[in-house]
């Protein structure tokens, strides 16, 4: 469905995108991951063709966005960070407002509307003023806004921004029921959870550099990152803390926390070997925690530095 | 560009303080400023009289004589006192002055001395001590003569022929005080406005404030599209398939449709409320609103382009329309500014739109006379307007 190859664009010294490529298949939901000016509105806004690349093509639905930028923005649909509505304005008017915009026959655009607003589950506020509207529900109608034109490409920047958990939940329901009817969906966030809730792939966007491209597994292997059992230790001596360290090389002990750390393939059949290793060396079990692989450490493995940096 | 120009026309209406400021502050401030400049109600071509205390503790026929001279005048109302409430009402402001004739004055007029008469009044009233210098002192001296060449030539008469009958001095009397009236004078004729009934004062309030007004209307529309840049609708404009040149477009035509709207308004209300004479030439007129309007509109929006925030372009749009108000005319009229200021009042939007309504409403001059300051107008409007889409095209449309 989508295809960007060697793409790069500057903007005076700034080098916002760096000879990035990636592929999104029909019906995927994809997800650019990356701090803020790591580089993501500058690919939305390519993949937008308001933004022309310096280098490099971008392919969507067979067309090149350098031969017909306008059919592209009737295929994709984009909804922005901001809220971006007309506060003064009805959800009613706002979404005939926009939707206007692509040239709908007004039945047409009525039947759109009517539509969008059961999507959004808004029909019952569509009259209310925005700005008598909770910031969820500005971001439903935020989002409602961008699919009046039956877009076959949807791209949602950042969409949960300060968004409470129940419209947040609304929001990702939205979003896999329009992943569910077939809409292609390009989701940025800094939200480890959110991009490891739906994505099929998802790229690691750091100044403006792709450092990984992959399913959730595919990064997890990239990036090498284990899962972490946390063992705290009952007050113990030095004799027995050297028996249990070198027993098993991979244990990491912090004195003052009186804890041990070991990186595991497999956390679930790991866990009880090591502690029968620290048992029969003596030492005495407080508490365990256990850290699966999640994007956050696999974020932070491959660039060195937490997400909401 | 239609659904755009709807929607923030729609978004215009449902906004009450830009309402406001567009038309019920102008046709309040136009009101007040036509009150101001004693241009509305009253059509005689006459001001209210001006109020004058007048306390006489001669009680003389001399002192009775002065004080139905000024009664009679019609831009005076006489209001009679005694001494001590004259000061006090003066002294508290109710009144502009008091004239009082103090005892003796009869006398000192027989005699020749210093009359005592005094006129005690608030500096501050400059405006009404003028209309009452013009009346009151012309009244005092000629009424004061009259009685001195009439109680000089009785005693004349009195002296040097004791048994003359009353009716033959009556006659030598009434000769001389007659004789002594045709003075040389200058003949005043007014010919600009003769044939308007509107007064100078109502069109410098309505064309100067309108267009003082309608600078700020339209700075309103221009730093709307600085808020729609902030608030991310203007990207999401530029998502849809709508060109920037459509969007920056209909913006402008919506700020000319606006000040169009705005002045249209405030010259119905000073024709329909103010009476303001609309037998003018009317092509004239519409082409002075339009051009008006037009330059107006594009200055509104170049300084919203120069601008880099909304605050940015209220603050720059505020102090640059006061100042060129200013100096143009708006808030002061150009007649009555120094020689410097009224050349650099040319500089204006103001300045041409107000002396456009001049030659219109004031001087009732042909189109072809008018179409010098049309085409001025229009030609800042063009050159206002390449100069917004530049600095928008660089500014407001660039992506972040």
């Amino acid at each position: 469905m989508i295809t960007v190859r060697s793409v790069s664009k500057s903007f005076g010294n700034i080098e916002a995108v760096k000879n990035v490529s990636f592929n999104i298949g029909k019906g995927e939901i994809f997800g650019i991951l990356g701090p803020n000016g790591a580089g993501k509105s500058t690919i939305v806004n390519i993949l937008n063709t308001l933004v022309k690349p310096d280098t490099g093509d971008v392919i969507i639905d067979k067309v090149n966005i350098k031969d017909d930028g306008e059919i592209i923005k009737l295929i994709i649909g984009v909804v922005p960070q901001e809220i971006a509505l007309y506060e003064e304005l009805s959800a009613y008017e706002n979404l005939m407002f926009w939707g206007g915009l692509y040239g709908l026959a007004k039945q047409e655009l009525k039947a759109n509307v009517a539509r969008t607003l059961g999507i959004v589950d808004l029909a019952n506020r569509k009259d209310d003023r925005i700005k008598t509207f909770s910031g969820g529900m500005k971001r439903r109608i935020n989002i409602a806004c961008s699919l009046l034109h039956n877009p076959k490409i949807l791209i949602l920047d950042e969409p949960t921004v300060g968004v409470d958990p129940q419209n947040r939940n609304h929001i990702f329901e939205v979003i896999e029921k329009l992943n569910k009817e077939g809409m292609t969906i390009i989701y940025t966030t800094h939200y480890m959870e959110e991009a490891e809730r739906f994505c099929d792939h998802i790229a690691i966007i750091d100044v403006g550099r792709i450092m990984a491209l992959g399913t959730l597994r595919e990064l997890r292997q990239i990036s090498k990152v284990r899962d972490l059992l946390t063992i705290k230790l009952a007050d113990t001596d030095d004799e027995t803390i050297n028996r249990i360290t070198s027993e098993n090389p991979l244990f990491s002990f912090d004195r003052a926390a009186c804890t041990l750390k070991v990186e595991c393939a497999n956390i679930g059949n790991d866990t009880p070997v090591i502690i029968n290793q620290i048992q029969n060396s003596g030492g005495v079990i407080e508490k365990i925690y256990t850290q699966g692989t999640n994007l956050e450490s696999i974020y932070l493995k491959l660039t060195g530095k937490e997400l909401r940096d | 560009m239609f659904k755009l120009f709807k929607k923030d026309l729609i978004l215009f209406f449902h906004d009450q303080r830009s309402v406001i400021l567009t038309f019920l502050l102008p046709v309040i401030l136009i009101t007040l400023f036509a009150f101001a400049y004693g241009s509305i109600g009253a059509y005689d071509g006459r001001s209210e009289p001006v109020k004058l205390l007048i306390t006489d503790m001669d009680e003389t026929m001399s002192s009775k004589k002065i004080i139905h001279e000024i009664d009679s005048l019609e831009d005076i109302k006489m209001i009679v006192s005694d001494f001590i409430k004259s000061k006090e009402l003066v002294i508290k402001g109710k009144y502009a002055c008091a004239l009082i004739i103090y005892k003796g004055f009869q006398d000192s007029l027989e005699y020749g001395n210093s009359t005592p008469i005094e006129l005690v009044y608030d500096r501050s009233r400059e405006m009404e001590i003028g209309i009452l210098q013009q009346n009151l002192i012309g009244t005092l001296m000629s009424s004061a003569r009259d009685i001195i060449i009439k109680r000089s030539i009785e005693k004349y008469l009195h002296d040097r022929f004791p048994g003359m009958e009353k009716g033959a001095s009556d006659n030598i009397l009434k000769s001389a005080i007659k004789n002594d009236n045709n003075k040389p004078s200058i003949k005043w004729t007014s010919v600009v406005g003769e044939k308007n009934d509107t007064k100078l004062g109502l069109i410098q309030a309505v064309a100067g404030t309108a267009i003082l007004m309608l600078l700020f209307s339209v700075a309103m529309v221009g730093t709307s599209i600085l808020e729609e840049k902030e608030n991310g609708t203007i990207n999401r404009l530029l998502y849809s398939p709508l060109k920037a040149s459509t969007i920056l477009n209909s913006k402008m035509l919506f700020a000319f449709f606006i000040s169009v709207l705005q002045l249209t308004t405030m010259f119905l209300f000073a024709w329909l409320i103010l009476k303001m004479d609309m037998n003018v030439n009317i092509p004239g007129l519409i082409l002075m609103i339009i051009a008006t309007s037009f330059a107006v509109s594009s200055l509104g929006i170049f300084l919203a382009a120069v601008a880099k925030t909304r605050q940015q372009a209220q603050n720059l749009s505020t102090i640059i329309i006061l100042v060129m108000s200013a100096i143009g005319g708006s808030m002061i009229p150009l007649f009555i500014m120094p020689p410097i200021l009224q050349k650099i009042a040319l500089l204006s939007v103001n300045y041409w739109g107000i002396q456009g309504f001049y030659d219109l409403f004031w001087r009732s001059l042909p189109l072809e006379e008018i179409l010098p300051k049309i085409i001025i107008l229009m030609s800042t409007g063009v050159v206002m307007t390449l100069g917004s889409i530049q600095l928008f095209k660089k500014r407001i449309m660039k992506l972040q």
